[in-house]
């Protein structure tokens, strides 16, 4: 038999971009420990519906952890409580009974609200059409022995390209900055020998676009890094940094 | 400065100017510290020191612009960062072990300029030959004795000390800071860079309000 556990959710709702928004107060009752939160929040929206009110809108897609679709802000922390682990792979066995859960969507200025949980997160789709992409002659597929890559170089491209792009980063910066997912990108691709003739319009492209789009900047508090789900490293946001600089310096 | 636009070019001005500062501050330390070689070796160290001019006054208005640079650069991020968040969370966390130094850099930094700006006024821009100078034995002593008199008032004293704790906490974010703001290390290092950061910054305000309380305790020697 499953344990359940009954909790009180302040869940963030607002009717759309123009709204001021407000906490509302629900209860979750008879919650199986084994669900996950975006599960739980279900179980909730059922009643909402059958009560005749507006469910609570949220992002969702993959529910496997691997997509980025999903996230909120649960008791301050982007994603809940536990390290390295998204929305919908966080289980409800992480919390006690009676426990009260505030849930809040992402608050940046780049990620602005368009329904309770759900936030317009095209900045980062305009960041990466701005620079975040290799430009590469399409074709069969070349030799893979025709460009050796280090091996080390090859792990932290791997670690960098980890990124799902949730936007967690900028959900935990006390600036709202978008440093660690561009840093991400800048890495992913600059580290590799196909993305390294591209780089120094990339790190510019990308970084003047991260700022058109309203993020703050980086003050090296690393709640990024404790945020995220992928485990990003900072390092990410130091080579992004140098990049730069070194383009600059060429020009 | 027509070039520096974007936010890792501020970033980046910013440490600049603040390893130039850093510098500064390590440097002015260690003259300081003649403090304890007596009147006659702090008061030679202030000569040598005055002995550098005019060469000296091209550094003091490098260091002035550097100064003003910096604030320039941080009050343009940090109004920036207050607008790229509108609305805030309900409910706050730190993930990231809470780091208070980081969070207070744009206070302590605050607190630094009013600190300029009154030890300006008490230490550098006084008399040194005039009563200022004299200590309660009623012998002059110059650059020493302002000092003395200063530092040797008590609430001047905690202010002193008050001010070091905020240069240290703003140093003991600032140099770690200049690494990642460079991308001087990898992921490997960084803990390191922390390390040495935090030490460094606790180290240097150790060393500044010993001044203070050595002033207090070897007063009555001048009496």
């Amino acid at each position: 038999m499953a344990k359940t556990i009954n909790l009180t959710l302040h869940v963030w709702r607002q009717k759309g971009t123009q709204d001021k928004g407000r906490f509302e107060v629900y209860k979750a009752e008879g919650i199986d420990t084994d669900m996950s939160f975006l599960e739980m929040l279900d179980v909730v929206n059922e009643r909402l519906i059958k009560e005749g009110k507006e469910p609570v809108a949220f992002d969702h897609d993959c529910r496997e952890g691997i997509c980025g679709a999903c996230g909120a802000v649960v008791n301050g922390r982007p994603h809940g409580p536990m390290d390295k682990t998204t929305l919908c792979q966080l289980h409800m066995r992480r919390f006690k009974d009676n426990d009260t859960i505030t849930i809040e969507p992402w608050r940046a200025r780049g990620f602005p609200v368009v329904k309770d949980l759900v936030v317009d997160r095209s900045a980062f789709d305009q960041i990466m059409a701005a620079g975040g992409f290799i430009s590469v002659k399409t074709g069969s597929a070349p030799e893979a022995n025709t460009v050796p890559v280090r091996r080390q170089d090859a792990e932290t491209a791997m670690d960098a390209a980890a990124c799902i792009g949730c936007g967690a980063c900028v959900a935990a910066c006390p600036n709202a900055s978008a440093m660690l997912f561009v840093g991400a990108k800048v890495s992913h691709f600059g580290l590799l020998p196909q993305g390294r003739v591209e780089a120094k319009e990339r790190v510019r492209g990308m970084v003047a676009r991260m700022d058109a789009e309203g993020f703050g900047n980086c003050s090296n508090h690393y709640e990024c890094e404790a945020a995220c789900p992928k485990g990003i490293s900072v390092s990410t946001i130091a080579r992004m940094n140098r990049e730069y600089l070194s383009s600059e310096l060429a020009e | 400065m027509n070039r520096v636009k974007s936010s890792i070019d501020k970033k980046q001005v910013v440490a600049a100017t603040g390893l130039f500062l850093i510098l500064f501050v390590v440097a002015h330390l260690a003259g300081n510290l003649f403090i304890y070689g007596g009147p006659e070796a702090f008061n030679g160290y202030a000569r040598k020191l005055a002995g550098l001019r005019p060469g000296l006054y091209f550094v003091e208005a490098a260091l002035l612009a550097v100064f003003l640079v910096h604030l320039d650069a941080t009050a343009r991020l940090v109004l920036e960062n207050l607008r790229a968040r509108p609305v805030g969370y309900r409910q706050g966390h730190s993930a990231a072990g809470g780091s208070f130094a980081s969070r207070l850099m744009p206070w302590t930094g605050a607190a630094i300029v009013a600190f300029v700006i009154w030890h300006l006024r008490d230490l550098t821009f006084v008399d040194r030959a005039g009563p200022a100078g004299i200590l309660p034995d009623g012998r002059g002593y110059g650059l020493f004795g302002v000092v003395y008199n200063s530092l040797g008032n008590p609430v001047h004293g905690v202010l002193y000390i008050a001010a070091m704790l905020a240069v240290g906490t703003h140093l003991s974010h600032g140099i770690q800071s200049f690494i990642q703001t460079f991308g001087l290390v990898g992921e490997h290092r960084l803990p390191a860079v922390r390390r040495v950061s935090n030490g460094l910054g606790i180290l240097i305000a150790l060393a500044y309000s010993s001044i203070p309380v050595y002033v207090q305790l070897s007063f009555g020697a001048f009496k």
